[in-house]
């Protein structure tokens, strides 16, 4: 018995790690439905100039690549520097609220985007002063109000490699919807103020954050002009709950949140990770990055009729951080069961894997 | 002896698989002149036998390339020279061209016109032999007569055995995937092993410096075995004919690492060197990288000298700015060339 336990290990270990190495900083892109495919042919162009990025841009006389891939193999081999990929594409409309991303694999080493002409986010950094993001798959937020539903939209990407293999060089490329957000019977993602640092005034419903910064929900930090810190930062949102949320059990979901969270409404601390049934498919020891948060909200907390003030203290121990996947929002308890029933069947294997490898 | 056998295999593999470069290299150049067959050669070495003027009427012929022990100079070892004379046509101004020289054994220096294009090993008191390289040389524009004469001289010392211009596909070439340089920065520079931060600035007085050719690399110009840092330095004038605000500074490719200065201020790097090199980030893959880098244009001043330095490190091996181009051209150019290679190649 004790020999056929030791070998399923090394068995899952096997599993695992190859799970691992084919989808590095996996992104649990089971959660997130593709709405407009993006793999296929692309705009290309070596070089660098500032008018790519505007959708008007003439790209006619562009040469074609095959996007996911890697330039070396398609003409550009022992190419090293800038590059810029362009493409067009046509959205349908998406319910309100409801977050967009762009999503794809890794790109080869640093990269910017620009929507519409709008940059979107940088990831690494560019020359002088390089810094590569070559392993790490890209999730990008974009704002609804520079999205044209039903219309033409433009990407351009602007990458630059500094030496073997460049581009765009993993699947999936795409829009991305969060499939979890039809849960919601509320949603909370979009603008929320943002502020760095730690203070525990910031919990209270009459605190004035006017001068506070704006940032997306769900996004990590990194992409939203945060990068590279790690330490404490607290968001707050005003909300009213609509009234048909007013009589029964209301659970809070907050997605996932990189590292810890505390999460205060109305002063009140309802929830935190650490608050969350250790024993539950929700949180695993040290794995709190990838914990769902969802907190019962306790009735003598909430504002039925007034305005609501939600301010979660975050504190990221390192690399990524923040609210940085949804769905964020309010749900009753039918819609609460459906979400968390479907997490635990969805993750229960790979939960078994790690808790096989990890958790003794 | 086996291992020695083995290690020669194996990097006779890797020269066969990786060694091979889509610029200078031989592979892409195409003869445009044949320079095999009958050269002038005199024993000996006279300051005035690299003028193009000077008459060698009286020098012997010798067939090139082959030994000098074989064409009458048997056990004749010291310094000798080899002149040539050329004409080439209107028709290849414009193009990029170079003398492959073949091996030579041991030592060269090389001219054009009286002008100096390349040396490879280094001559007595601090003789390094070079025997095992190809020497392929650009040449400046600017020196060459175009619709006239031009004459090769190459001065050659030979320490013992075979000597003179051995083997090779001796010629005038040109490149296939010709990148036109609007700023020609090879030929000579300064150099200096070392590292100090005060060599990247624009007003560092550098005359005391040695000099050096690039590209190449710099164990076959008298630096064998070393290993670590040193810097490049050369003054360009830029007249401020560039319109575009990026334009591409290309340093062909330099083993292992390299970090750009122009007049003082950082602009582009392969690897990372920071005040101690990261073992991670010498990865022994940086030298094959071809360095094209974008460089702001307003990091030049018109109608001024400007500076430009680069900081090497060198893990192991060859090192150095190995590889050319080396200059600065427009992005238009650079997009160009590489969209009209990959429709050649792909």
């Amino acid at each position: 018995m004790k020999k056929l336990v030791s070998l399923h290990r090394i068995y899952f270990s096997l599993l695992f790690s190859t799970f691992v190495l084919l989808f590095p900083n996996n992104l649990s892109a089971e959660d997130l439905r593709k709405v407009v495919q993006l793999a296929g042919y692309w705009k290309f162009s070596i070089g660098d100039f500032p008018e790519w990025a505007y959708p008007e841009y003439n790209d006619s006389d562009w040469e074609t690549i095959k996007v996911p891939d890697k330039w070396e193999d398609q003409g550009f081999n022992e190419y090293n520097g800038f590059a810029w990929y362009r493409k067009e594409f046509t959205i349908h409309p998406i319910d309100e609220d409801v977050p967009i991303y762009f999503v794809s694999g890794r790109i080869d080493d640093a990269n910017e985007i620009y929507f519409n002409g709008h940059l979107l986010a940088k990831s690494g950094d560019f020359p002088p002063h390089f810094r590569t993001a070559y392993n790490q798959k890209r999730k990008y937020h974009i704002p609804r109000e520079i999205i044209k539903f039903n219309q033409k939209n433009s990407i351009a990407i602007r990458v630059y490699d500094e030496y073997l293999e460049g581009g765009i060089i993993d699947q999936p490329v795409g829009i991305y919807i969060d499939e979890d957000y039809e849960y919601l019977d509320f949603i909370l993602s979009g603008k929320w103020k943002f502020h760095l640092g730690d203070n525990k005034q910031w919990k209270s419903e009459n605190f004035n954050d006017d001068i506070w910064e704006e940032i997306n929900v769900p996004s990590e930090w990194e992409n939203e002009g945060y990068e590279d810190y790690d330490g404490y930062a607290w968001y707050r949102k005003e909300f009213r709950l609509p009234a048909e949320l007013r009589n029964g059990e209301i659970y809070l979901s907050l997605g996932k949140i990189d590292d810890y969270d505390y999460v205060y409404l109305n002063g009140t601390l309802i929830g935190s990770v650490f608050h969350l049934d250790k024993d539950s498919e929700y949180k695993r020891r040290g794995w709190e990055y990838n914990a769902r948060r969802i907190y019962k909200i306790p009735e003598d907390a909430i504002h039925k009729n007034g305005i609501n003030m939600l301010s979660i203290r975050v504190y990221d121990v390192k690399w990524r951080g923040g609210i940085y996947e949804g769905p964020l929002g309010i749900m009753t308890e039918p819609n609460y069961k459906q979400y968390r029933r479907k997490h635990h069947e969805n993750q229960s294997f790979w939960d078994y894997v790690i808790d096989e490898l990890f958790i003794d | 002896m086996k291992t020695e056998k083995r290690k020669k295999f194996v990097f006779t593999l890797f020269v066969f698989l990786f060694g091979y470069s889509l610029f200078a290299s031989q592979n892409d150049l195409i003869k445009i002149i044949d320079l095999k067959g009958q050269w002038k050669y005199s024993i000996g070495e006279r300051k005035e036998w690299i003028l193009p003027g000077y008459d060698d009427n009286s020098w012997a012929t010798i067939h090139v390339p082959s030994s000098w022990e074989d064409q009458g100079f048997y056990g004749y070892n010291g310094f000798g020279f080899y002149r040539k004379s050329f004409a080439l046509s209107e028709e290849n101004k414009g193009k990029t061209l170079y003398l492959n020289l073949g091996y030579v054994d041991d030592v060269d220096e090389t001219y054009i016109n009286g002008h100096k294009i390349g040396s490879t090993g280094s001559f007595p008191p601090s003789y390094i032999t070079a025997y095992n390289a190809n020497r392929v040389y650009y040449i400046p524009e600017e020196y060459l007569n175009f619709g006239g004469k031009n004459t090769i001289a190459v001065k050659v010392y030979d320490s013992y055995q075979y000597g003179g211009i051995v083997k090779g596909e001796i010629g005038i070439y040109v490149s296939m995937f010709d990148v036109r340089l609007d700023i020609n920065l090879q030929g000579i520079w300064k150099f200096k092993p070392g590292d100090d931060f005060s060599w990247k600035e624009a007003g560092f007085n550098d005359s005391k410096w040695d000099e050096i050719f690039v590209p190449a690399k710099w164990e076959d110009q008298g630096y064998r075995d070393y290993d670590g840092y040193s810097w490049y330095r050369k003054t360009f004038y830029y007249k401020g004919t560039f319109s575009e605000e990026t334009i591409v500074l290309i340093l062909g490719k330099i083993d292992d690492l390299d970090q750009v200065y122009i007049n003082g201020k950082l602009v582009a790097g392969t690897g990372e060197l920071n005040s101690q090199i990261n073992r991670k980030a010498y990865t022994g893959e940086q030298y094959k990288a071809f360095r094209g880098y974008f460089i702001p244009t307003n990091s030049l001043k018109k109608n001024e000298k400007n500076s430009i330095a680069v900081r090497v490190y060198d893990g192991q091996g060859a090192g150095g700015i190995y590889e050319g181009p080396v200059g600065i051209v427009t992005q238009r150019k650079y997009i160009d060339f590489w969209n009209k290679r990959r429709t050649i190649n792909y």
